[in-house]
C-alpha cells in the first residue's frame, strides 16, 4: 500500500493561486530511511501588481522587489545549497528536484531587455544587489560564470511579453553557505521567524543537516479570468536531518559511545559475552520531537497566514496511519488526515508553542518512498596536471525510456575536447545524443555552456564522457588556497519525457560539482626568488649608488679641509672667533 | 688575456688527463662519504609539521567504551570468514558495512602475473560527509591479508568499528571511504587504478561508487586474532612504487598524534630498536635507501602514492601494553587532522630520507651526493673523450728506428698555429733547405718529427704528431653504445614476461651468458671491427657519458636507486684496456663479479631470499605496479657495465 503521495501532495499544494496579496506557509515532515527526516518549509507571499506599482508592500519584502525592478528581473531563481540529496536512500527528491540547487549558489533569473549586452549589464546590477541583500559572493557571478541555457529552463510565471526576456544562469559552487545567507532570508520572510514554521528554523540545526537547500522564486502569475497580475514569492528550505545527531543537545555534541547498557546486543550470536556486543539494529522508528530535533520551540502559527481552508494548515506530516503521533500544545489547534491517513495536516495555535511528540514505534508498513526517475552521478577521471576526463554515469531504473537535457557549465580553465565527448548505452548502438548545444570557451572571457538532449531507454544506463586539458593560470589567478583544486560546478539534468509535471516547474537533478586541480606553482619559490633579488639588487645598488655619490680626495687634500665632525665645527667656530677677537 | 692563454696552454698539458682519474675517486669517496655524515646531528634536522591546518593531537579522541565491545563482536565475525569463499566473504563484510548505513560496492580484479592469475576481491564502502559535496575524500585501508600473507583480523575489525563510529559525527568535510582489499598489494593497486580510470576494464572492473578527489590513505596493519594481542610499538611503513615517498607531513602527524598523544612508540624501517645512535641512524637510513632504491610496494598504501595520494601504513609490532582501541584512536585522531586539511598536502617534503622517527635529511643536503657520484662518470666521459683526441703517444725516445724528420714552419698568431707563408707547405718535403734548422737534430736520428714553430719573433720546435689534428672515427662507437643500450631490451622483456616456473633457468642462462658474452663481443669486434684504441677509448666514454646523465637525471627522481646503481657502476671509470692477460683477467673478474645478474644473486644471498621470490615479486611489479626499477637496471646498468667488460674483454685479444 502506498503510504506516501508525493503527486498528491504537491497538488493540493499550488491548487489555489490567487491573484490578491496573500501568505502561506507549510511545513511538511516526511520520515526517510535511515533514521533521517525531510523538513520541507515552504513560505509563499502573493502581491497584487497594481500594489507594486503604488510601492505599496504587504508580504513581499520591499528590498527585494526593489531590487528586482531596478534590475528589470521578472522572474528570478536563487538557491542556495549544502551536501547532497542520497537519491538511493531517500528516493525521490522534494519537489521533483525543482527548488533544490546545485552545491554552493545557484541562480537564474530572466531580465527584460532589449538586446544582450543590456541583459548581462542588468543582470550584474542583480548579481551585486543580490550578492548585498543575502551576504553571499553572488557578485562573483561574472561573464566566466554566467551560461544563457536554451534548454534546460523554461519560465515559471506568466510572462505577457516574452520576447525580450533574456534567461541568464550563474553559478558558485564553492560558496559556502552558512548562517550568515539564513539571517537575511528569514527577513524576507513577513513573520521573520519570530513565529509560525519559520521559528523552526535555526542555523546550527538547519547546517548540520545532512543535506539543506535554500530557494528564492519570484515569478509573475497571472489569473487567467480576470488577467490581474501578482507578483508571487515562494521561499522554501529542504532539509533532511539526522534524527540522532539532531536530537543531540547543543551543550554536548559528541557522539561518544553508549554505555554497555544502553546498547541492545545480538545475543544470538555465540561469541556475545559481557564484554563482547555485537550491536543489534532495532528496526523502530525512533522517537523524536520537533522541539529536540530543531532546538528551539514552534512558536505557534503566523498571525498572517490565511486561516480558511486547508491552506491555514501550516505543519503536516506524512507517515503511514499506524504512526503515534501526540501533540504537546497549549493552544487551540485542529487536525485533518488526507490522503488515505498517510497526511496529518495540523492548523497551529496563534500565541501558544506547538509540538509533535513520536514515540518510539515498531512499525509493520515500511516507508514507501517514490523510485526517482534518473540516478546521475559525475566524477573526473585521470590524474595529472595536463588533462583529465569527465565521465557522468547516468541511470534510468524505469520502465520507459526517459529523455532529458544535461546542462554542463564548465569554468574557462577546464577546456572539454568536444570531438572526444561519447555518450554511450550498452543497450543501444545509436547515439542517444538527440540534440547538442555548444558554447565553446574564450580565455578569461566566458566558460564553456554544454547543452545535451539524450534520450536514455528503459532500464538502462548511459555514460557520458569527454576529455578536458586544464589551462594554465596566472599566479594571480589563484585563489589563496590554490592547491586544494578548483570547483566545476554541479550538471544540471531536466528531465522532459515522459513525466511531465503538472506545473511549468520542472523535473530536476544535479550532480555534485568536480574538484579540479590545476597544475599550482609552488607558491613560495616566487617569494624565494624575490628575497634573493632583492638582496643582490641591493648590494649592488649599494655599491654603484656608494660610488656615484661618495666624493673621493687625495689623502693630501684632506688636511686641507680640516678635521670633520663637531671637532671641525668647534674648530671652526674657534678659529672665526679668533679672528674676531683678533681684529678688535 | 694572460690567463686565458697559460690556460690554453694547459690544455694541451699531457698531465692535464693524469688528472681526472683521481678526481673521478675523489668524487665517489666524498659522495659516499657524504652519505655517512647525514646522519649526524649537523646534516639532519628533527621533523616538524609545516601544514597549519593538520593541527596533529589537537582533537580529544573517543573511539573508547562500548565501541570497544563492538569491536571484539566485529573482530569474532571477522575470525569466521578466512574459510569462506572471496565472495561470500565479501557479502558478509558488505553487510557489515551496510548495517552501518554506508553506501558498499565490490570490485574485481585480475593481474597475469608471470604466467599465473592474481584474482580477488575488493570490497568498499563510502561514508559520505555529512555536509560534504563529494569533491574530496580521504581513504581508510585493512587489507585482508598483510604483506606477510596473515589474515589482517583485528586491522578489518578494526575498520569495520571505525566505520560505524564515524558514521555518528557530523565534522566530516569529505567523504571517507573504507576500503578492505583482497590482498596488500594488486588489491589497492587494482582499486586505486580503476578510481582514476588508469585501469583495464577487462581485467578489473569499473568501479560502481566514486567519489572526490583522494586527499590521503592510511593503511592499518593489525593481524592479531580473534582473541587480540597487545603490541608495544606502531611500524608507519612510508615506501611508494617507484621510491616515491608520501608528503612528510603525514608522516609526521601519525608520528605525532602516536607518540605524542596516545604515547605509542613509532619505528620505521623494521628498527625494532633504536636508540638513536649513529649506528642505527645510518642503518635506518641505509634501509629506508634500499626499499626506495628497489621501488617495490611495501604495503597497501604503496600503489596510491604515484597518483599523488599520500598514503601510510600504520602495522603493529612486538609485545606491549596497547590494544586496538589505542590503534583506533590513532587512527580516529589522525583522521581528524586529515578532515581538518584545506588543500591538498603540499607544504613539506616530498624527497627526504629518514633517520628515525622525528629526524630527517631534506633533498637538499642528501642530492649532492648521488650527484657527485653521477659526476665522476661525467667527468671520465669528457676525460676520455679528450683523450680520444690526442694523438697517439710519441715513440719511445730510445727505439733505434731513423725517423725521417719533416720539418714545419708554424707561427702561432696568438690563437692558432698558422704555417708561415714563406715557407714551404709540403709537410713531406726535406726540411734541409730550412736554415733555422735545430742544430740538435741533425746528431739525434731517434728524435720524433719535430716542426719549428716561431711565435712572436721566437722560434721553437715541436713534434709534429703533438700539432696534427686527430680525426675521431665516431660511428663504430655510437654504433656499439646504441646497439648495447637496446641489447638491454631482452633480458627485460625475459625477466618480465616469463612464467614463474622458467624464471630460475632464465636467471641461470642470464648469469652465464653476461659471463661470457662480454669476450664473445670482443672476439668479434677484434676481428671483424678491429677497432683503434681511438675507438675503444670513445667506446667507454660515450657509454659513460650516459651513464653519467642517466643517474644524475634519476638522482632527482629516486635518488637511493641512482646512487646504489653508481656505486656499483664504480669501477667503470677506471677500467681500461689492458695489455697483459692477467691485468685484464683481474678485471674481468672484477666486472663479472659487479654484473647485475651477479649483484642480485649476492643480494639475495646476503639478505636470505629466494632468487626465484625476487624474480617473481619483479615481475609482479612490472605487471601490477608499474615499477621501473627493471628499465633502470637493464637499460642504464646493464649497457655501462656490458661497455666496459668489453672494453676490458678486448685486452685479452691484442691486435
Amino acid at each position: 500500500m502506498l503510504s506516501f503521495l508525493p503527486v498528491l501532495l504537491l497538488n493540493a499544494f499550488l491548487a489555489c493561486v490567487c491573484a490578491s496579496s496573500d501568505y502561506h506557509e507549510r511545513l511538511l515532515l516526511r520520515p526517510l530511511p535511515q533514521s533521517t527526516l525531510l523538513a520541507s518549509f515552504n513560505f509563499r507571499s502573493n502581491e497584487s501588481s497594481t500594489a507594486i506599482e503604488q510601492q505599496n508592500f504587504r508580504y513581499f519584502p520591499r528590498s527585494f522587489a526593489q531590487i528586482l525592478e531596478h534590475a528589470h528581473t521578472k522572474e528570478l531563481h536563487l538557491r542556495f545549497s549544502v551536501g547532497r540529496w542520497d537519491a538511493e536512500s531517500w528516493g525521490q527528491r522534494p519537489w521533483y528536484g525543482a527548488r533544490e540547487g546545485g552545491t554552493g549558489v545557484e541562480l537564474w533569473a530572466w531580465i527584460e531587455a532589449q538586446n544582450e549586452e543590456e541583459a548581462f549589464s542588468r543582470w550584474l546590477t542583480l548579481v551585486n544587489s543580490l550578492s548585498g541583500l543575502f551576504c553571499a559572493s553572488l557578485n562573483f557571478i561574472d561573464a566566466t560564470k554566467t551560461v544563457r541555457p536554451v534548454m534546460s529552463f523554461d519560465p515559471e510565471g506568466d510572462h505577457t511579453n516574452s520576447s525580450n526576456l533574456h534567461l541568464l544562469h550563474g553559478n558558485l559552487p564553492h560558496e559556502v553557505v552558512c548562517t550568515e545567507n539564513l539571517t537575511p532570508f528569514l527577513k524576507l520572510l513577513p513573520c521573520k521567524g519570530k513565529a509560525g514554521i519559520s521559528s523552526l528554523l535555526d542555523g546550527h540545526k538547519l547546517f548540520d543537516a545532512s543535506f539543506q537547500t535554500m530557494a528564492v522564486d519570484v515569478r509573475p502569475v497571472c489569473d487567467s479570468n480576470d488577467g490581474g497580475c501578482s507578483l508571487q514569492m515562494e521561499q522554501s528550505v529542504d532539509m533532511v536531518l539526522d534524527i540522532a545527531r539532531s536530537k543531540r543537545p547543543r551543550d554536548n555534541p559528541i557522539p561518544r559511545a553508549l554505555p554497555i547498557g544502553e546498547i541492545e546486543c545480538d545475543t544470538s550470536k555465540p561469541y556475545d559475552a559481557e564484554d563482547t556486543c555485537y550491536p543489534l539494529d532495532k528496526k523502530v522508528e525512533p522517537a523524536w520531537k520537533l522541539t529536540e530535533l530543531f532546538g528551539r520551540p514552534l512558536k505557534g502559527a503566523c498571525p498572517l497566514t490565511e486561516e480558511m481552508g486547508d491552506e491555514g494548515e501550516s505543519l503536516c506530516i506524512n507517515t503511514p496511519p499506524e504512526r503515534e503521533i501526540q501533540v504537546n500544545t497549549t493552544g487551540q489547534y485542529s487536525e485533518a488526515r488526507t490522503a488515505l491517513d498517510t497526511l496529518r495536516c495540523y492548523k497551529l495555535p496563534v500565541g501558544a508553542d506547538f509540538d509533535l511528540v513520536l514515540p518510539e514505534q515498531k512499525m509493520t508498513t515500511g516507508l514507501v518512498r517514490a523510485q526517482p526517475q534518473l540516478f546521475a552521478a559525475r566524477s573526473v577521471n585521470g590524474h595529472g596536471q595536463e588533462r583529465g576526463s569527465v565521465q557522468a554515469v547516468i541511470r534510468n531504473p524505469s520502465k520507459d525510456a526517459v529523455e532529458f537535457v544535461y546542462l554542463e557549465s564548465l569554468p574557462w580553465f577546464m577546456k572539454p575536447y568536444l570531438h572526444t565527448l561519447r555518450a554511450h548505452v550498452d543497450s543501444l548502438t545509436e547515439n542517444p545524443v538527440k540534440e547538442t548545444y555548444y558554447r565553446p570557451a574564450v580565455d578569461r572571457q566566458r566558460g564553456t555552456h554544454l547543452e545535451l538532449r539524450m534520450i536514455i531507454p528503459a532500464a538502462s544506463t548511459l555514460i557520458l564522457t569527454y576529455d578536458f586539458e586544464k589551462a594554465i593560470l596566472r599566479y594571480t589567478e589563484y585563489p589563496p588556497d590554490a592547491n586544494r583544486g578548483f570547483d566545476a560546478p554541479p550538471a544540471v539534468i531536466r528531465i522532459l519525457s515522459p513525466y511531465l509535471s503538472t506545473d511549468k516547474k520542472g523535473i530536476y537533478l544535479r550532480t555534485t560539482p568536480l574538484l579540479l586541480p590545476l597544475p599550482t606553482p609552488d607558491f613560495s619559490m616566487p617569494y624565494n626568488v624575490i628575497i634573493l633579488t632583492s638582496t643582490v639588487m641591493a648590494l649592488g645598488f649599494g655599491n654603484i649608488f656608494n660610488l656615484l655619490v661618495r666624493r673621493f680626495v687625495g689623502m693630501d687634500e684632506v688636511s686641507a679641509l680640516g678635521a670633520g665632525g663637531i671637532k671641525g665645527i668647534l674648530a671652526a667656530k674657534l678659529g672665526r672667533l679668533k679672528a674676531l677677537l683678533g681684529k678688535a | 688575456m694572460a690567463l686565458i692563454s697559460s690556460l690554453l696552454a694547459l690544455r694541451r698539458d699531457a698531465r692535464i688527463l693524469k688528472l681526472p682519474p683521481y678526481l673521478s675517486a675523489l668524487l665517489i669517496i666524498v659522495g659516499v662519504a657524504w652519505l655517512l655524515v647525514l646522519p649526524l646531528n649537523e646534516y639532519s634536522r628533527n621533523t616538524y609539521v609545516s601544514e597549519n591546518a593538520l593541527l596533529p593531537g589537537q582533537v580529544h579522541t573517543y573511539f573508547t567504551g562500548s565501541e570497544h565491545n563492538v569491536f571484539r563482536a566485529y573482530r569474532q565475525e571477522v575470525a569466521a570468514l578466512p574459510d569462506l569463499s572471496i565472495e561470500e566473504r565479501n557479502n558478509k563484510l558488505a553487510d557489515l558495512f551496510r548495517e552501518s548505513d554506508l553506501k558498499v560496492a565490490k570490485q574485481k580484479y585480475t593481474y597475469q602475473v608471470a604466467d599465473t592469475n592474481i584474482s580477488n576481491e575488493n570490497v568498499y564502502a563510502v561514508l559520505q560527509g555529512p555536509r560534504a559535496d563529494a569533491t574530496e575524500a580521504i581513504v581508510l585501508i585493512a587489507a585482508w591479508k598483510n604483506m606477510a600473507d596473515e589474515v589482517n583480523y583485528s586491522g578489518v575489525a578494526l575498520v569495520l568499528a571505525l566505520a560505524r563510529y564515524f558514521k555518528r559525527w557530523s565534522l566530516w568535510s569529505k567523504d571517507i571511504i573504507f576500503l578492505i582489499p583482497g590482498d596488500s598489494t594488486s588489491g589497492p593497486q587494482a582499486w586505486v587504478d580503476a578510481y582514476h580510470d588508469g585501469h583495464d576494464p577487462r581485467t578489473i572492473e569499473s568501479l560502481a561508487i566514486k567519489s572526490g578527489a583522494l586527499q590521503g590513505a592510511v593503511a592499518v596493519d593489525y593481524p592479531a586474532g580473534p582473541w587480540g594481542h597487545r603490541y608495544d610499538k606502531l611500524h608507519i611503513v612510508y615506501d611508494g612504487v617507484n621510491g616515491q615517498l608520501p608528503n612528510l607531513d603525514l608522516f609526521n602527524t601519525a608520528v605525532s598524534i602516536a607518540s605524542g598523544q596516545m604515547g605509542i612508540g613509532c619505528t620505521l624501517q623494521r628498527m625494532w630498536k633504536h636508540s638513536d645512535t649513529y649506528e642505527e641512524r645510518l642503518q635506518t637510513m641505509l634501509r629506508g635507501m634500499l626499499a626506495q632504491g628497489l621501488g617495490h610496494a611495501t604495503g597497501p598504501h604503496s600503489s596510491f602514492i604515484p597518483y599523488h595520494v599520500d598514503a601510510i601504513t600504520l602495522v603493529t609490532v612486538g609485545d606491549g601494553w596497547h590494544d586496538e582501541m589505542s590503534l583506533g584512536r590513532t587512527v580516529e585522531s589522525l583522521f581528524r587532522s586529515l578532515n581538518n586539511l584545506l588543500e591538498h598536502l603540499h607544504q613539506s617534503f616530498f624527497f627526504y630520507l629518514l633517520l628515525q622517527a622525528n629526524r630527517f635529511v631534506s633533498i637538499g643536503t642528501y642530492l649532492p651526493s648521488a650527484m657527485l657520484i653521477a659526476a665522476n662518470f661525467s667527468i671520465m666521459a669528457i676525460a676520455l673523450w679528450v683523450q680520444s683526441g690526442r694523438p697517439a703517444p710519441p715513440p719511445n725516445p730510445t727505439a733505434t728506428k731513423l725517423v725521417k724528420k719533416p720539418l714545419k714552419k708554424l707561427k702561432f698568431d696568438g690563437r692558432h698555429y698558422v704555417e708561415v707563408p714563406d715557407e714551404p707547405k709540403n709537410e713531406k718535403e726535406p726540411s734541409d733547405s730550412d736554415k733555422k734548422e735545430d742544430p740538435t737534430e741533425n746528431t739525434t736520428d731517434t728524435t720524433p718529427p719535430v716542426t719549428a714553430v716561431s711565435n712572436n719573433g721566437s722560434t721553437a720546435l715541436v713534434p709534429t704528431a703533438s700539432l696534427q689534428v686527430t680525426e675521431r672515427a665516431l660511428l663504430l662507437p655510437l654504433l656499439f653504445t646504441l646497439s648495447t643500450h637496446f641489447l638491454g631490451l631482452l633480458p627485460l622483456y625475459a625477466f618480465n614476461l616469463t612464467p614463474a616456473a622458467e624464471l630460475r633457468p632464465i636467471f641461470i642462462v642470464t648469469a652465464n651468458i653476461l659471463t661470457l658474452l662480454p669476450l664473445l663481443t670482443a672476439w668479434l669486434l677484434r676481428f671483424s671491427f678491429a677497432p683503434t684504441p681511438q675507438q675503444t677509448t670513445l667506446i667507454q666514454s660515450f657509454s659513460l657519458l650516459l651513464l653519467g646523465m642517466f643517474l644524475s637525471a634519476l638522482a632527482t627522481l629516486n635518488f637511493s636507486l641512482s646512487f646504489m646503481v653508481g656505486v656499483l657502476c664504480a669501477p667503470l671509470s677506471f677500467v681500461r684496456e689492458r695489455k697483459g692477460m692477467v691485468a685484464s683477467g683481474v678485471w674481468y673478474a672484477v666486472l663479472v663479479l659487479l654484473n647485475p645478474v651477479m649483484v642480485c644473486q649476492v643480494a639475495c644471498w646476503v639478505a636470505g631470499v629466494g632468487v626465484e621470490e625476487v624474480l617473481l615479486k619483479a615481475s609482479e611489479g612490472w605487471a601490477v605496479w608499474g615499477l621501473w626499477t627493471q628499465v633502470v637496471v637493464w637499460g642504464v646498468w646493464f649497457p655501462a657495465w656490458f661497455a666496459g667488460s668489453v672494453v676490458v674483454a678486448l685486452g685479452f685479444f691484442p691486435e
